[in-house]
């Protein structure tokens, strides 16, 4: 069963690493400076299996997956 | 040359002064004073008081304006349950809590206690910065060791300078000797505050209009003020203003009755606050300022004489704020300092055409509000000086001076 989920940034460990962008584009792209910009922070179940990757892609441990 | 400054040491009320009553000539009403104004502490219990806060729908006075009868609801009740009087004002702009603290410190005390009892606890604390708020409540409390000895403990703490330091969550994190900037998780005080024990953590203002709520009875306090938030308020006018510091007016008063007609442009709500070109139909009510994107936030009203260059007035703020930022989250760090240098640029006529973008990079991209607060009151500015905008594009310049009316070390 899929439920909702929400991509969310804690922006006191982000460092702007970047992988984020390349991994789930669908919710968020990184500013020239590596940050995300978040443009849809609800993830589509089809895209579960992206953000969960994403999350654990992420250097700083600055990215989670919250449920909704 | 044109008179600016700090606002002057004795506040004013306009029509009835409730906050403020008991301090003549700017001075401080001690306890046989506030006494004789308000009349004895009275409590209420957490039901009737939080009753009574809905019923005049008193909002929170410091930044959010949220609803004190929800947040006395939302927190549990018990001996561990912790008050926390936020006095940080690290606003630099605004003067209103420490008037408060200074002038009529057993207000805030009333209030705070009353807080207190309702929620069954005896554990209240004050965060502090100024050091004259800070020896006035002393005062006051050793007052009331003699005369009123106070049940339970309320410890006086000073705080650290700095503006994001005076966020609530930042209070609560330096209270418990950790550093004073906002916690990344959005954990709220009424859950986990001080000591990680739930909290009610409110304003200066916000404990003194408790204490008048309590004094004068929910029907009265409500007899002046609109409707949608009855009572008086506290602000800190600035600049090109009537009357110059930190006053009292009814919530409904019309806001160019202090701010009169023509002038330059008007900062409403402090520094995290919007940039508008007059005030004309809106009064000092939180509520609908709101609903016209306009949050009065601690209620700083300046507004710039025409002899001074707005523009400079801008970018010596942005450079503050971004100066401000605790460095905790790189989106502030690095966009807060390109907010400024942009805004430089368009000082010294040049162009800068990523400034949207950046203002825009802000919103919604940190622990706190910082960013947020940053880039409205960018964006406010670059809308509401197209004038001066353009005359600097022209020119260079707008050959008026900088006149130093929006002061940057209050918080210092």
């Amino acid at each position: 069963m899929s439920r909702a989920a929400r991509i969310e940034v804690d922006w006191t460990r982000c460092d702007g690493h970047a992988l984020c962008g390349l991994l789930l584009p669908e919710n968020l792209a990184n500013d020239a400076d590596g940050f995300p910009l978040i443009h849809r922070a609800e993830v589509d179940p089809a895209n579960l299996r992206h953000a969960r990757r994403a999350v654990s892609a992420c250097p700083a441990l600055a990215l989670r997956l919250e449920r909704t | 040359m044109t008179t600016v400054g700090l606002p002057a040491a004795s506040p004013t009320a306009f029509g009835t002064a409730r906050l403020l009553g008991g301090v003549t000539h700017g001075g401080r009403a001690d306890l046989t004073t506030h006494r004789r104004v308000h009349g004895p502490q009275h409590h209420r219990t957490l039901d009737e008081l939080a009753a009574d806060a809905s019923r005049v729908r008193l909002l929170g006075r410091g930044g959010a304006a949220f609803p004190v009868a929800t947040k006395l609801a939302a927190v549990p009740v018990g001996p561990r349950t912790q008050v926390v009087v936020n006095g940080s004002e690290s606003e630099p702009a605004s003067r209103k809590d420490r008037t408060l603290m200074t002038l009529t410190p057993h207000l805030v005390l009333d209030g705070a206690l009353a807080v207190a009892r309702a929620l069954r606890t005896t554990h209240v604390t004050i965060a502090v910065h100024d050091e004259a708020a800070y020896a006035s409540l002393r005062a006051a409390l050793e007052e009331r060791t003699r005369r009123e000895p106070v049940t339970g403990r309320v410890d006086l703490h000073r705080q650290p300078a700095g503006f994001v330091s005076g966020e609530v969550r930042a209070v609560l994190r330096g209270l418990d000797g950790g550093p004073a900037v906002p916690p990344s998780r959005r954990t709220l005080p009424s859950v986990s505050g001080l000591h990680g024990a739930p909290t009610f953590a409110s304003n200066v203002e916000t404990f003194a209009q408790v204490a008048l709520l309590i004094s004068l009875g929910p029907a009265e306090y409500a007899a002046v003020g609109d409707p949608e938030e009855p009572g008086t308020t506290l602000l800190t006018l600035l600049g090109d203003t009537r009357t110059r510091g930190v006053v009292e007016v009814p919530t409904d008063l019309p806001l160019d009755a202090l701010v009169p007609g023509e002038g330059g442009p008007v900062l409403l709500g402090g520094y995290h606050g919007r940039w508008v070109h007059d005030v004309v139909g809106r009064t000092a009510a939180r509520p609908g300022l709101r609903a016209a994107g306009l949050p009065l936030n601690a209620g700083v009203v300046a507004r710039l004489p025409r002899d001074v260059c707005a523009l400079a007035e801008v970018t010596a703020v942005a450079r503050w704020l971004a100066a401000q930022s605790a460095g905790q989250c790189g989106p502030c760090l690095f966009g807060t300092a390109a907010a400024a240098r942009d805004v430089g640029e368009l000082l010294r006529g040049r162009a800068a055409p990523a400034v949207e973008a950046r203002v825009a990079g802000l919103v919604r991209r940190g622990a706190c509000a910082h960013p947020d607060g940053t880039a409205a009151f960018v964006a406010s500015a670059l809308e509401a000086l197209p004038d001066e905008l353009a005359e600097h594009r022209r020119h260079g310049t707008c050959g008026r001076p900088y006149g130093g009316v929006l002061p940057l070390d209050g918080a210092g």
